[in-house]
C-alpha cells in the first residue's frame, strides 16, 4: 500500500533516502525509522481514543436505558445465546494473545513466527464474526429485533407461530371506524385479546391508532373497498376515564365530576388522543359506556342514538350485573349490548365530530401474550418422570421465543425492541470494527509472507494488535452487559 | 552556508522549484502528499463552500426584508436556513483555519518538512471532498429543513434529504478527526530540537488545542449521526419516543460534541490573531504562557458545558445550575486572551496593514459575542432569549464574526507566503472594513430585536420587528459583497499581484525564513530558531520586505543548526557557533545540530533529533521537554 502510493505521487515521500540500509519503508519526511515508528505509536493511540469515544455514546444509550427501564432488559436478555457469546469471548481473547505474540515475533525477527501469529488472529476474527452471522440470522429468523421490528410471534415469512399453547401471544387485530356512518367497519377484538387481565388498569395490547384517510373505490369484481392513502399516527394517550382519577371534564360539553369537585382541567391531556381502556368500543358488537353528555362526542360515541343524559342501567362487562352503577350522579352511566369486545376511543379536543366520508380511525393492535400457563408435568406423562427426561415434549421443534414464553412470567415489557436496539447497534459497529481488523490482517499477513518487517520496522504489527485490543477490549465489556445481565 | 546570515533573509534565487512548480498536471494535484498543495485545495474547497453557504444567507436575509412572503415560501425558507447553517458550521468555519490555513501553515511553522502523516492528511482531504459533496447534493434531492441541529424527532419524519446529509456529516466528523490527529502527532513529534512546548507560536498551541477537540469530540459526534441515519430507514427506536426512545438523547449526544465544535471554530482563529496582533504591533504577545494554557483550558473545558445548549430541553434543574456555572468558567480563559491581546497593543508600533484589520475587528466582535453568551448561560435570562434572534447574533458574532474574520486576517496574512503574490492592499483595506461595518449592520440589529422577542428561524414576522430586519438584510449585503470582492482580488493577485518578498510582514516564526513560496520540504535550508515573537533585529528595508540585521554584539550569536536533515540542501554539516546561554534543558546541552542519525535502528536508543538552531530563549522560561 505504501509503495503504491508513493509512486503514485510526484512527491516521493517513500523509500527514505539517506537512511543506509535501514528498512525502506521509513517515509522520507521522518528523521529515521524510531521517529517513525514514535509517530505512529501516538497516533494509534490517539485513533483508540477516539475509538473509545465513539462507542461511548452506545454505552451511554446502555446505561440511560437500563435506568430508565430495567424490565426490558431483565426479559429480553434471555433471547441472547450466552453459550455463543461465551465462544466469542474466548476466541477473542485468544486472538488478543496472538496478536500480541506476532508483535515479539516481528521484533525478534522471526518470520515464520510472525506469520503463523497474524494467520491465527486472522482465523480468530473469522470465528467471532462466523459465530456472530449465526447469532444475527438466528434473531432475524424469528423477528427478534430492534423498535418495532422486535416481534418474535411473527416468523419471517409473516404468518403467526403458534406457542404450545396453540395461541400466540401477541396475536394481531385491526379495528376501524367510519365516521360518515359512525360505525365500526373492520374487526373487534375480543376483550380477552386486548385486556387480558381486567384487574389491571387500561388494556395491555400494544396499539398504534390512526387517522386514515382514503376513499371508497370499485374492485375488479365491482365491490366496494376502501382504499387508504394516508394515515396520520395519534400517538397521544388520553387520560384514563375508567381506572384513572375521575379529574376530568370541564370541556364545553362533557359534563363530569370535574365541575362538581370544582377542578376543571384534566390533567396532561392532548388532542387528539386515543383511550385504550376497555370503553366505549367502536366494535359494533361490542359493549360500552357512554357519557352522560349531549355534545356530538357522545353522539358519534353510541352509534349515532345520543344523546344520553339519563341514567341508564347497564350490565357490567367486568362483573356481569346488571344495574346501575354505584353512586348517584357520576356519570358512568353505561349502555351495554351483547357480546364482549374493546375497542379504542379517539377523543378530539375541538369535539367537532368526524364525519367526513373519507376518514376512518384505524387501531391496529397486538394483544399480549396470556399469562404464562405452567405445564403440569403429570398431565403428559401419566408415570413419574425419569431424572433427566422433559416434562412435556412437543411435536416439533419450539422457537426461542416459545422456551422464553413457557418460562417467562408475562407478557414482554413494553418496548422491549429498545434492547435490540442497543444489542445490535453495539455488536453490529463492535462486528464491523472486527471485520475492518480483518482486512487489516490481510494486509498484514501480505506483507509478513513477503518479508516486509524487520525488527527495524513492525510498526503496522504493533499498531494492529493494538487496535485488535481495543476490539477486545469492547467485546468484553459488550459480553457482560448484553448476555450476563439477571 | 548555513552560517551565512544573508543568505537566509534574502529573496534571491531558490534553486529548488516551489511547491506550486515541482510537479505539474491535475494528477499531480491529486494524488500529492504535500501538506501545502492540500492545504490550498482545502482552500480552494472552503470558498467555495463559503460562497455556497453566503448564497444561502442572503436569501435568507432577502426573504426576511419585509414581513410575509418576499421572495420563497415557508418550506423554501426553511431549507434555506438549514443549507446556510449546515454548509457554513460543516463545510467552512470547522475545516476554514485549522485544515485549509493549518495545513499550509502549521508544519512550516514547526520547521517540520511535512505533517506527520501526509497519506492520512490526503484521506482527510478526500473525505471533506465526499462529505462536501453529499452535504450539498441535498439540494437537489429535497433539501433539507430541519436546521443545522439535525434534532430528533423531527429529523426521523422530515420529508427531505436528512440521509444523505447525516452520511455527510459523518464522513465530514471523519475528515475532522484524521486531521486532528495528524496534527496532534505532528505537533508532538516534529517540533525540532530547539522549540519546547513554549517555544511553539501561538498559531501552533491553537491548532493543538484545536486537535485534542478535533480527536475526542468529533467522534460522538460520529455515532450520533450514524445512529441517526440507522433510525431514519431501519426504525432502530433509539431516539424515537414511540418506540421508547429518548429524543433528547441526541441533543446531548449533538451537544457533546457541538460545544467543542464551536470551540474547534473559534479557538484557531484565536491562535491567528495572537500572531497578527504581536507581529503588527511589533511588540511580544503579552503574557505568551497564559495565552498558550487558556487556549488548552478552553479546549477542555469546551467538554463540560454542552448542556447549556439545553436549558429548556428538560434538563433536571441541577443538571442545569452545574452547566450554568460551569459556562461562566469559560469566561476566565477567553477573558485571559482577550486582555492579554489589548496589553500586546498597548504602547505598540501598531501597523494597520490589512491582515491587522482583521485583527483589530475580531478583538471588538469576539469581545461583544463572548460577553452576550454570558447573558445566555444565565438560566433566567436564558428562559427568556433562548430561540431568539439574540442566541442568532450571539453566535454569528462569535461564529462569523470572530472565526470568519481570523480567517480572512490569516489568509490575508499567509496569502504572500503561499501563493508567492501580494494582494492589492487598498482594497483588502476597503473590503475590511467592509465586512467589519456590514457585520455589525447585521448582526447588531439581531441582538435588539431578539431581546424584544424575535424568534429564530421564523419566516414571517410582526411589524415592529420590520426596521431591524431591514437593517440587518442591508448589512448583510454589505458583508457579503465584501468577502466577495475579497475572494475576487485575493484570486486575480495570482495574475496580477507583485511577486511576494519572504518576509512581508516582519514576523519572526518560522514560516517567513522559508522561501515564497516554499519548496517542497518547505526549507531549501534549515532555518533558524530565533526568539518568538522578538521583532528587535527585524528592520523594514523597503515597503513590505523586512530584513534580519545582524545581532548587536551584547546579544548571544545564533547557531544555526538543522531544522531537519531532510530538508533539501542540509547535507552540509554546520559548524558550531556559541554555546546556547541557558542550558537548562538536556537538549540544548549540546549546542549543535547532529548529523542525520541513519536509522540503524538495532540499538534501542532513540537517535537525536536534528536540531535548529539556537533558540535565544527568555530565560525566565524553562523548557520542557518534547515528550
Amino acid at each position: 500500500m505504501s509503495e503504491k502510493a508513493h509512486v503514485a505521487s510526484g512527491d516521493d515521500h517513500g523509500h527514505g533516502h539517506g537512511h543506509g540500509d535501514a528498512s525502506p519503508f521509513i517515509q522520507h519526511h521522518y528523521d529515521d525509522a524510531q521517529h517513525q515508528f514514535d509517530s505512529g505509536k501516538f497516533g494509534i493511540w490517539l485513533f483508540l481514543a477516539q475509538e473509545v469515544l465513539f462507542f461511548s455514546a452506545l454505552f451511554v444509550a446502555y446505561v440511560l436505558y437500563r435506568y430508565h427501564h430495567p424490565e426490558i432488559y431483565a426479559y429480553a436478555n434471555k433471547y441472547l445465546d450466552v453459550k455463543m457469546g461465551a465462544i466469542n469471548t474466548a476466541v477473542l481473547i485468544f486472538s488478543s494473545l496472538t496478536a500480541a505474540w506476532a508483535v515479539r515475533c516481528a521484533q525478534l525477527n522471526q518470520k515464520k513466527g510472525l506469520i503463523l501469529c497474524i494467520a491465527v488472529t486472522l482465523g480468530c476474527a473469522c470465528t467471532f464474526l462466523v459465530v456472530k452471522y449465526f447469532e444475527y440470522t438466528h434473531k432475524v429468523h424469528e423477528h427478534i429485533l430492534f423498535g418495532r421490528y422486535f416481534d418474535p410471534c411473527v416468523s419471517s415469512g409473516g404468518n403467526s407461530l403458534l406457542t404450545k399453547n396453540n395461541e400466540c401471544p401477541g396475536a394481531k387485530g385491526t379495528v376501524e371506524w367510519d365516521y360518515s356512518t359512525a360505525k365500526p367497519i373492520a374487526g373487534c377484538l375480543s376483550a380477552m385479546a386486548i385486556d387480558v387481565d381486567p384487574r389491571e388498569r387500561g388494556i395491555q395490547a400494544d396499539c398504534e391508532v390512526f387517522e386514515t384517510s382514503g376513499s371508497i373505490q370499485k374492485d375488479k369484481d365491482g365491490k366496494e373497498v376502501w382504499v387508504e392513502k394516508s394515515r396520520k399516527p395519534i400517538t397521544n394517550r388520553c387520560f384514563d376515564a375508567v381506572f384513572g382519577d375521575p379529574v376530568w371534564g370541564g370541556g364545553d360539553d362533557l359534563s363530569s365530576p370535574a365541575t362538581e369537585t370544582g377542578k376543571d382541567k384534566r390533567p396532561n391531556d392532548a388532542f387528539p388522543c386515543w383511550n385504550p381502556s376497555l370503553q366505549p368500543a367502536v366494535c359494533k358488537d361490542g359493549w360500552f359506556f357512554s357519557w352522560n353528555c349531549t355534545g356530538p362526542l357522545c353522539k358519534a360515541l353510541s352509534g349515532g342514538e345520543g344523546p344520553f343524559d339519563t341514567l341508564q342501567k347497564c350490565k357490567d362487562a367486568r362483573s356481569g350485573k346488571e344495574g346501575a352503577l354505584k353512586g348517584e350522579g357520576t356519570p358512568w352511566v353505561s349502555e351495554c349490548t351483547a357480546g364482549h369486545g374493546a375497542g379504542i376511543v379517539v377523543e378530539y379536543g375541538d369535539h367537532a365530530l368526524r364525519s367526513s366520508s373519507t376518514t376512518r380511525i384505524k387501531a391496529e393492535c397486538k394483544g399480549p401474550p396470556p399469562p404464562p400457563v405452567v405445564p403440569d408435568p403429570l398431565a403428559d406423562k401419566p408415570q413419574p418422570l425419569e431424572l433427566g427426561q422433559k416434562a412435556v415434549t412437543s411435536k416439533r421443534a419450539l422457537t426461542h421465543h416459545e422456551n422464553i414464553v413457557l418460562e417467562s412470567h408475562g407478557p414482554p415489557p413494553e418496548h422491549t425492541g429498545m434492547f435490540f436496539t442497543i444489542y445490535f447497534a453495539m455488536t453490529g459497529l463492535h462486528g464491523v470494527h472486527v471485520l475492518f481488523g480483518v482486512f487489516v490482517f490481510i494486509w498484514l499477513l501480505i506483507r509478513a509472507v513477503k518479508g516486509h518487517f524487520t525488527p527495524d520496522y513492525f510498526g503496522p504489527v504493533d499498531f494492529a494488535a493494538l487496535y485488535w485490543h481495543i476490539v477486545d477490549l469492547i467485546w468484553i465489556f459488550l459480553f457482560p452487559l448484553l448476555y450476563l445481565i439477571h | 552556508m548555513a552560517t551565512n546570515k544573508n543568505k537566509e533573509r534574502n529573496d534571491g534565487p531558490v534553486n529548488e522549484p516551489d511547491y506550486l512548480n515541482v510537479s505539474k498536471g491535475l494528477k499531480s494535484w491529486l494524488t500529492t502528499l504535500d501538506h501545502k498543495r492540500i492545504g490550498l485545495m482545502y482552500l480552494f474547497g472552503i470558498l467555495a463552500s463559503l460562497i455556497i453557504g453566503g448564497v444561502f444567507a442572503l436569501l435568507v436575509r432577502t426573504e426576511l426584508m419585509w414581513p410575509g412572503q418576499t421572495i420563497v415560501d415557508q418550506d423554501t425558507y426553511n431549507k434555506f436556513f438549514t443549507l446556510h447553517g449546515a454548509v457554513m458550521v460543516f463545510l467552512v468555519i470547522i475545516p476554514g483555519i485549522p485544515a485549509a490555513l493549518g495545513n499550509i501553515m502549521m508544519p512550516i511553522q514547526l520547521g517540520a518538512p511535512d505533517v506527520a502523516f501526509p497519506r492520512l492528511n490526503l484521506m482527510s482531504f478526500y473525505l471533506w471532498i465526499v462529505g462536501a459533496i453529499m452535504l450539498v447534493i441535498t439540494i437537489p434531492f429535497g433539501g433539507l429543513d430541519t436546521g443545522w441541529t439535525l434534532y430528533t424527532p423531527y429529523s426521523l419524519e422530515s420529508k427531505t434529504a436528512v440521509l444523505i446529509a447525516t452520511m455527510g456529516v459523518f464522513v465530514l466528523g471523519f475528515s475532522s478527526i484524521f486531521t486532528g490527529l495528524n496534527f496532534l502527532v505532528t505537533i508532538h513529534k516534529f517540533r525540532p530540537q530547539g522549540m519546547g512546548w513554549f517555544q511553539m507560536p501561538l498559531n501552533v498551541w491553537a491548532i493543538y488545542a484545536t486537535a485534542i477537540m478535533q480527536v475526542l469530540a468529533t467522534p460522538v459526534l460520529g455515532i450520533t449521526v450514524l445512529l441517526l441515519s440507522v433510525e431514519r430507514f431501519a426504525h432502530i427506536g433509539i431516539f424515537d419516543p414511540t418506540l421508547g426512545g429518548d429524543p433528547v438523547l441526541f441533543q446531548h449526544f449533538f451537544w457533546f460534541y457541538s460545544h467543542p465544535a464551536v470551540y474547534i471554530m473559534i479557538i484557531p482563529a484565536m491562535g491567528v490573531i495572537s500572531e497578527l496582533l504581536s507581529v503588527f504591533a511589533r511588540k511580544p504577545l503579552f503574557g505568551y504562557r497564559f495565552v498558550a494554557y487558556s487556549s488548552v483550558s478552553l479546549a477542555l473545558l469546551s467538554f463540560l458545558v454542552w448542556g447549556h445548549h439545553m436549558f429548556v430541553s428538560g434538563q433536571s434543574r441541577l443538571a442545569n445550575m452545574v452547566f450554568s456555572a460551569l459556562t461562566f468558567s469559560v469566561g476566565i480563559p477567553s477573558a485571559i486572551k482577550v486582555f492579554n491581546w489589548v496589553a500586546t497593543l498597548y504602547k505598540g508600533d501598531i501597523r494597520l496593514k490589512t491582515p491587522m484589520l482583521y485583527a483589530l475587528s475580531f478583538l471588538l466582535l469576539f469581545t461583544i459575542g463572548g460577553l452576550t453568551g454570558l447573558f445566555l448561560g444565565i438560566l433566567s435570562v436564558d428562559v427568556h432569549l433562548h430561540d431568539t434572534y439574540f442566541v442568532v447574533a450571539h453566535f454569528h458574532y462569535v461564529m462569523m464574526g470572530s472565526t470568519l474574520v481570523a480567517f480572512m486576517g490569516a489568509l490575508h496574512y499567509w496569502w504572500p507566503k503561499f501563493t508567492g503574490r501580494m494582494y492589492n492592499e487598498s482594497l483588502g483595506k476597503i473590503c475590511a472594513w467592509g465586512v467589519f461595518l456590514g457585520f455589525n449592520l447585521t448582526f447588531l440589529p439581531q441582538f435588539v430585536m431578539g431581546s424584544r422577542g424575535m424568534p429564530r428561524r421564523y419566516w414571517d414576522y410582526d411589524a415592529q420587528y420590520e426596521i431591524f430586519h431591514q437593517l440587518s438584510t442591508i448589512g448583510a449585503f454589505v458583508l457579503g459583497i465584501s468577502l466577495f470582492v475579497s475572494v475576487c482580488y485575493l484570486m486575480a493577485s495570482f495574475w496580477t499581484g507583485k511577486r511576494a518578498p519572504r518576509n512581508p510582514w516582519g514576523a519572526s516564526t518560522l514560516e517567513w525564513q522559508a522561501p515564497t513560496p516554499p519548496p517542497l520540504y518547505n526549507f531549501e535550508k534549515p532555518p533558524v530558531l530565533h526568539e518568538l515573537y522578538n521583532y528587535d533585529d527585524l528592520v523594514e528595508v523597503e515597503e513590505d520586505v523586512w530584513e534580519r540585521r545582524a545581532p548587536t554584539e551584547s546579544e548571544p550569536s545564533e547557531v544555526p543548526g538543522n531544522a531537519h536533515a531532510h530538508a533539501k540542501g542540509a547535507t552540509e554539516v554546520p559548524t558550531a557557533g556559541n554555546p546556547v546561554p541557558d542550558k537548562d534543558d538536556e537538549e540544548t546541552e549540546e549546542p549543535t545540530e547532529h548529523p542525520r542519525v541513519t536509522a540503524t535502528s538495532e540499538d534501542e536508543t532513540k537517535p537525536e533529533r536534528g536540531a535548529i538552531g539556537t533558540a535565544v530563549e527568555p530565560p525566565s522560561e524553562k523548557k520542557e521537554d518534547d515528550k
